[in-house]
């Protein structure tokens, strides 16, 4: 059913990036996130599966801290990023979250030119020596959000005046231009055409070679396809997690394969 | 019939009509409401309006008109002779009407026979002696002429609200009949209720158009008047501002340039008190107080809002002029010279402003999208930096249309000013003296007894009107701006 070839796996080469240990998310009396251990691993790209409202977005907004911005959000536990707390006290969210990219769910550009929206990230950072660095950065970036060749001609319109799916590539791009070491996607395609959808999981292959990447995915296929480890959610818990190839061909868990197999969800 | 009752009578024929028309509904259907077209009310509530609306609207009608035409037959039967030489028909006229209603009140009270009061060749002496005793105000002498009419007056008066007393009644039974043979089952009441509700909705919205449209008009022909008596060309480049008080005199210089630079001055210092001071506590207040600090110190803002003018002008005659005078006045650095000035009224003008600009963009950097917050958050920025670079940026043309708003309130305020900036007309950079503004000079024109005819009056109307525009103006640019940032997140 999955006729996508799926890709010879290299894992146990790489190192861990991220771990988490038993880490726990509250929203006020919602326990949405149970119990959680998990290492992800460098230059690897893990896929995110489970049921809506199972967690996953919730989960990987912990790992950049994104749920600080949330009041009524608590998280327990530990994750490490290259083995430092990223909880600690010392640790500054805002450096954390130059190295932990994202991509959210729904496309959100600034209501700012193009060229400023992908600039943004780099200038803050200090990213670019000059003007012309800068626009290197910008276009770079473009390319490798598969946007380049629709908005060259008007880097300087705004950002908002695009499509849902070219916004959802430009905030791809925007989030590759600071060169994050993790880049966390939450359902980067759910707004693509099948022709950028393919771009942009040729974009997550290629930033495999130096990035770790996580993205959330309710498609079994973009899965089996993009990436090299699965973790499967289930109403908070997290379920099975271990090779793409694994998971999808011989799943240990009843839950897991009634998932895939489209029994629940 | 006293109105009163008129009123009480149609109200009880529409309720007796509400409680039959919904029974007759019923009955048509068999006593079975879910055989009705629509809920048995709806029967009852078109019985009632039928009986209500063409009796009462007739009403309203005649109350208006029914003066009018009196007013003008009785007038015209006042002999030439009749109007004194310094008088006038318009003032005879009233003496008529006053004395028809005491003649009313009069008999009403007792304190005068019914025929004595409608005899025609009554003694205008012992009428008038009676009128006096019963407590009625009569000002002057009566006169034959001024009597007759009076009675005639009276006569036509107490005849028109009889035939209308009656002509009313029957229109309401007529609406009851109506509404009562239609309340069948079959009979769409629901839709009929709808268009009434429709009807009166409009009839609210257009008598809030007729009415600024009435004013704007009133204005405007106020103002065409006072350009006959003063030319245009001195009132809008004149740059001295001195009435004469008599109002006959033809000495008054109306130039308004001394009025608007002391309007755009003061406005001025009261936005740059309250621009930054509402703008960064709106940005504290959204952005990074805590639930319970918001909880608190907005409504506290809130209340500031919630002042009387009149109170921030106590305010700035009595503390704040004080406090300006002591340190900048003649014991200070010298620059001021009395406690009324630019900016004793700038500095409380813009602290009345404050809540205003900050509630407004308060709302405005609330409606600005978390997701946007987000995006810059997940790109590793700081919070004040988000703010700069996404938040106000994205919220800076609504901020600018809550500035715009704010402005043309100051422009607008009136107590502020008569209270702490003095009142005199000044052409100067001085923030430290007197001067006045466009509202402050309208409240001196028009108090004390003033001739409506007289230029020093009517520039009232200019000044108005001039204001108005400006607001106007300011306002309609301000709602373009921010109707124009709505569009950027649908
Ligand atoms: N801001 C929030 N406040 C309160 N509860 C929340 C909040 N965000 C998420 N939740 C709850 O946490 C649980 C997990 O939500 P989450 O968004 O992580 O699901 P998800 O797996 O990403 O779902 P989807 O596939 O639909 O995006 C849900 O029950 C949700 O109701
Ligand atoms: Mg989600």
């Amino acid at each position: 059913m999955y006729d996508a070839p799926l890709r010879k796996t290299d894992v146990e080469t790489k190192n861990t990036k991220i771990v988490a240990q038993d880490v726990n998310v509250y929203y006020g009396d919602t326990h949405a996130i149970k119990d959680v251990s998990v290492d992800l691993l460098d230059k690897t790209v893990t896929a995110f599966i489970g049921p809506s409202g199972c967690g996953k977005s919730t989960f990987l907004r912990c790992l950049n801290r994104m749920n600080d911005t949330i009041d009524i959000c608590r998280v327990e536990g530990k994750i490490s990023l290259d083995g430092e707390d990223i909880y600690d006290k010392r640790v500054d969210p805002v450096q954390l979250r130059a190295k932990v990219g994202m991509v959210f769910q729904k496309p959100n550009p600034f209501p700012k030119s193009i060229y400023d929206n992908v600039a943004y990230g780099p200038k803050i950072h200090g990213l670019a020596k000059n003007k012309a660095d800068l626009d290197d950065i910008v276009e770079k970036a473009l390319r490798r959000g598969a946007i380049w060749d629709e908005v060259k001609d008007r880097l300087h319109a705004p950002g908002t005046g695009l499509s849902g799916g070219q916004q959802q590539r430009l905030c791809i791009a925007r989030a590759v231009a600071t060169e994050p070491e993790v880049l966390l996607m939450d359902e980067p395609c759910s707004a693509l055409d099948p022709i950028a959808t393919g771009q942009v999981e040729e974009l997550i292959d290629e930033l495999r070679g130096q990035y770790s990447v996580i993205i959330v995915t309710h498609s079994m296929q973009q899965a089996a396809r993009v990436s090299q480890k699965t973790a499967f959610f289930h109403l908070g818990n997290l379920v099975e997690y271990g090779d793409t190839s694994q998971i999808f061909t011989n799943p240990e868990d009843s839950r897991t394969e009634s998932y895939i197999t489209g029994r629940i969800g | 019939m006293p109105l009163l009752w008129l009123i009480l009578i149609v109200l009880g024929i529409a309720v007796a009509g509400f409680v039959l028309g919904r029974g007759r509904a019923l009955k048509s259907a068999g006593g079975d409401a879910r055989n009705l077209h629509s809920l048995p009310g709806y029967y009852g509530n078109n019985v009632a309006i039928k009986v209500i609306v063409p009796s009462m609207l007739v009403m309203l009608v005649w109350l208006v008109v029914q003066p009018l035409v009196i007013d003008g037959s009785v007038s015209a039967t006042i002999p030439e002779g009749a109007v004194p030489e310094n008088s006038s028909l318009g003032l005879v006229m009233s003496e008529v009407r006053r004395t028809a209603e005491g003649l009313e009140n009069a008999v009403a009270a007792g304190g005068m026979s019914q025929a004595l009061a409608t005899d025609p060749d009554a003694d205008f002496a012992e009428v008038s002696q009676q009128l006096q005793d019963a407590g009625q105000v009569v000002t002057s002498q009566l006169t034959q002429a001024v009597l007759r009419a009076a009675q005639d007056y009276r006569e036509m008066h107490v005849f028109g609200r009889t035939i209308m007393s009656g002509v009313v009644l029957v229109l309401a039974l007529a609406g009851l009949a109506w509404g009562l043979r239609e309340s069948h089952k079959a009979f769409r009441a629901r839709n009929t209720v709808e268009m009434s509700i429709r009807a009166l909705l409009i009839a609210a919205a257009s008598i809030a158009i007729l009415t600024t449209i009435g004013i704007v008009l009133s204005l405007i022909f106020n103002t065409i008047e006072f350009f006959k008596l003063y030319p245009a060309a001195d009132f809008f480049f004149g740059t001295t501002w001195s009435p004469s008080f008599s109002g006959r005199g033809g000495s008054s210089e109306l130039g308004v340039l001394p009025l608007l630079w002391g309007t755009f001055y003061i406005s001025i210092v009261a936005l740059i008190v309250a621009v930054p001071i509402g703008l960064f506590s709106a940005i504290y207040l959204s952005e990074y107080a805590s639930p319970r600090v918001r909880s608190v110190a907005k409504p506290m803002l809130e209340i500031l809002a919630g002042i009387p003018t009149i109170v921030y002008g106590l305010f700035a005659l009595l503390t704040v002029g004080p406090l300006l005078l002591s340190v900048f006045g003649k014991d200070g650095l010298g620059w001021m010279q009395a406690g009324t000035a630019v900016m004793t009224a700038g500095l409380v003008m813009g602290i009345m402003l404050i809540p205003f600009v900050s509630s407004l963009s308060d709302d405005i950097i609330n409606a600005v999208p978390q997701s946007m917050r987000d995006g810059s958050y997940g790109l590793g920025a700081t919070q004040s930096e988000t703010i700069k670079q996404v938040i106000l940026p994205a919220a800076l043309p609504g901020i600018v249309g809550a500035i715009l708003l704010a402005a043309s309130r100051a422009i607008g305020e009136t107590m502020i000013v008569v209270l702490g900036a003095g009142a005199a007309a000044k052409l100067s950079l001085n923030p430290f003296e007197a001067m006045t503004t466009v509202t402050a000079k309208i409240v001196s024109q028009l108090t004390g007894d003033a001739d409506f005819s007289s230029p020093e009056a009517l520039v009232a109307f200019a000044l108005g009107m001039t204001l108005f525009v400006l607001t106007l103006g300011l306002n309609v640019l301000a709602l373009y701006i921010v109707r124009k940032y709505r569009e950027q997140y649908e």
